[in-house]
């Protein structure tokens, strides 16, 4: 009760909307040259290996359904871009404003909470990643691969899913010290992500325990959720229950982790 | 509206960087903390504005307890930090226009507002600049300008003119001077003894955490130094603090040379100095570096 109200005292509406907005402000300045080279990646995958791979895969089985290679990759490149875009903003460009332009010091001079700050720049980061996979589904639902209703009702995944990295993101930027270390994360928890949580091929293919770890990486629901009109798993419910618990986990981690680096 | 820090105290793991410390800063005057580097100036003023959470002790602006109540006390402060966090995304205005957001003001009156700060701080002609291009004087005075957008009572200059050429710094100190005589509380924070002397009513002495001496400027030079002072080179050390000693004041070696305090009757003992024929001699009026030499022992 009291970690409620002490939650509502701290933040308004107007407050996060306003540092919401900032982004948006700077977003509409420099959009060219952020929203190109990130969001030709998966439109870049989708074509090499559609178009370059794809003929050289028979149709196969999913769930049931007889599916196309590139019908099966579609909704896994929309996976991919919202992956990239709100793990990256948060990563890198919340570091740089936190550790570099110094942009979180500045605004809380004012008025605003250090809450209405976290939760304006993980809004932000979630904002390109749902704009990066809703992109990425027109070029999708463009191509013939994933029906246009579909993407439409699949906005709340893009949220839900870029809502996590957007966290993912935020807790890396407050964990680490340098540039640099942003890799590490990258290495080991962002590319094997993007490879094995059925982006690529169906999990079902990967050998023994790995096939286990791959399920568990939280990318894995979100690309078997956004494959919707080819069916889910018997098990979808338990994902969505895994992904909001994920969700709240990252959220707070990352809210911490950043703290403990303002707030020396 | 006045600002009062009571019994603060800040602690690192085992490091404490600042050990009680209390005062008060009232409407039209300008205090200024002075303090070698690592003294806990720059702490303690993250504590006054909420930025670093005290160990101990508490801050109030008025009524508002700083840190339980800070988006209320924000409301009347304006902080122009040592970094110069200006926005390098956004013009110059711009900059003061999302800052105003922040503060709920409405656009026209932001933007009012805004233009009239650019007016004020000599950068009307750069409002569609990109910041980077400003020089350093010019950034120093947006961050100024950005932190009066919400018309703030009370000012906190932590370090402003760091890294400006002196002309800048005389530009910067003409703006100080306006914000005392508007009626707001100005709070700077300093190692330079000059700017310190020139805009500061009240000065607070910073050493180990701890304020270790404090008063009007020119008060604090004549009761902890006095008038004049000698500065000596080429001469023992020993040899100065005993022409001192005999003549009631003190000596203070430092860097190359050795500082001698004059007394009121300054000419014998400097009569004296004079015929050491030291490699240079140089007599002077007292300042506040002396004063911190004396209180701290260390060299700002």
């Amino acid at each position: 009760m009291n970690l409620t109200k002490s939650f509502t005292e701290s933040v308004s509406l107007w407050g996060v909307y306003s540092v919401w907005r900032r982004h948006v402000d700077v977003y509409r300045v420099t959009w060219l040259s952020n929203l190109l080279p990130p969001m030709s990646e998966p439109v870049l995958y989708l074509f090499a290996f559609g178009a370059g791979l794809g003929p050289m895969i028979q149709n196969f089985d999913y769930l049931g359904q007889t599916v196309s290679y590139p019908q099966y990759l579609g909704p896994g490149m929309m996976a991919v871009a919202i992956l990239f875009q709100s793990f990256f903003e948060g990563a890198y460009s919340s570091y740089i404003r936190l550790t570099f332009q110094k942009t979180w010091h500045a605004l809380l001079t004012t008025p605003l909470s250090y809450t209405e700050v976290f939760l304006g720049d993980w809004l932000w980061a979630a904002t390109k990643g749902t704009l990066g996979g809703f992109i990425t589904g027109l070029v999708v639902v463009l191509l013939g691969l994933y029906p246009w209703y579909a993407l439409l009702l699949s906005i709340p995944i893009l949220i839900l899913g870029s809502l996590l990295f957007g966290a993912c993101g935020l807790v890396s930027a407050g964990l680490v010290k340098t540039l640099d270390q942003v890799n590490l994360p990258t290495f080991l928890f962002i590319l094997p992500m993007f490879t094995l949580s059925g982006t690529y091929f169906p999990r079902g293919n990967l050998p023994g325990a790995s096939r286990w770890l791959a399920e568990a990486l939280p990318l894995s629901p979100i690309v078997d959720f956004l494959r919707w009109p080819l069916g889910l798993p018997e098990y979808w419910p338990w994902q969505l229950l895994w992904l909001i618990c994920m969700v709240l986990m990252a959220a707070y981690w990352g809210w911490s982790a950043i703290r403990k680096k303002i707030f020396l | 509206m006045y600002l009062s820090a009571q019994n603060l105290y800040k602690t690192y793991g085992d490091r404490e960087v600042v050990r009680g410390i209390s005062f008060e800063l009232f409407p039209g005057e300008v205090l200024g903390l002075l303090g070698p580097n690592g003294a806990g100036k720059t702490t303690t003023v993250g504590m006054l504005y909420g930025l670093v959470n005290p160990t101990k002790g508490q801050v109030t602006l008025g009524t508002w307890d700083v840190h339980r109540q800070g988006r209320q006390a924000r409301q009347y402060i304006g902080v122009v930090s040592q970094e110069n966090n200006i926005d390098p995304d956004f013009n110059v205005l711009d900059n003061l226009l999302t800052f105003a957001r922040y503060y709920r003001v409405p656009v026209a009156e932001a933007r009012a507002r805004a233009e009239l700060l650019l007016k004020q701080v000599d950068l009307q002609d750069r409002a569609k600049d990109s910041p980077e291009d400003l020089s350093g004087g010019m950034k120093r005075r947006l961050v100024l300008a950005r932190a009066l957008i919400n018309n703030p009572k009370l000012v906190f200059l932590d370090e402003p003119t760091t890294g400006l050429d002196p002309d800048a710094r005389q530009g910067f100190w003409r703006f100080v001077s306006s914000l005392k005589e508007e009626g707001r509380g100005v709070l700077l924070t300093t190692h330079y003894m000059d700017e310190a002397e020139r805009l500061s009513d009240r000065i607070l002495l910073f050493k180990d955490g701890m304020i270790v001496g404090g008063g009007k400027p020119q008060e604090v030079i004549a009761q902890e130094v006095g008038q004049e002072v000698a500065e000596v080179e080429g001469v023992a050390v020993g040899m100065l603090e005993d022409l001192a000693a005999k003549a009631g004041t003190w000596s203070y070696p430092f860097g190359n040379s050795t500082l001698v305090v004059l007394p009121a009757q300054a000419e014998p003992l400097w009569q004296a100095l004079v015929e050491l024929h030291p490699s240079r001699l140089t007599r002077r009026r007292a300042n506040l570096e002396d004063v911190f030499l004396r209180l701290t022992g260390v060299g700002l």
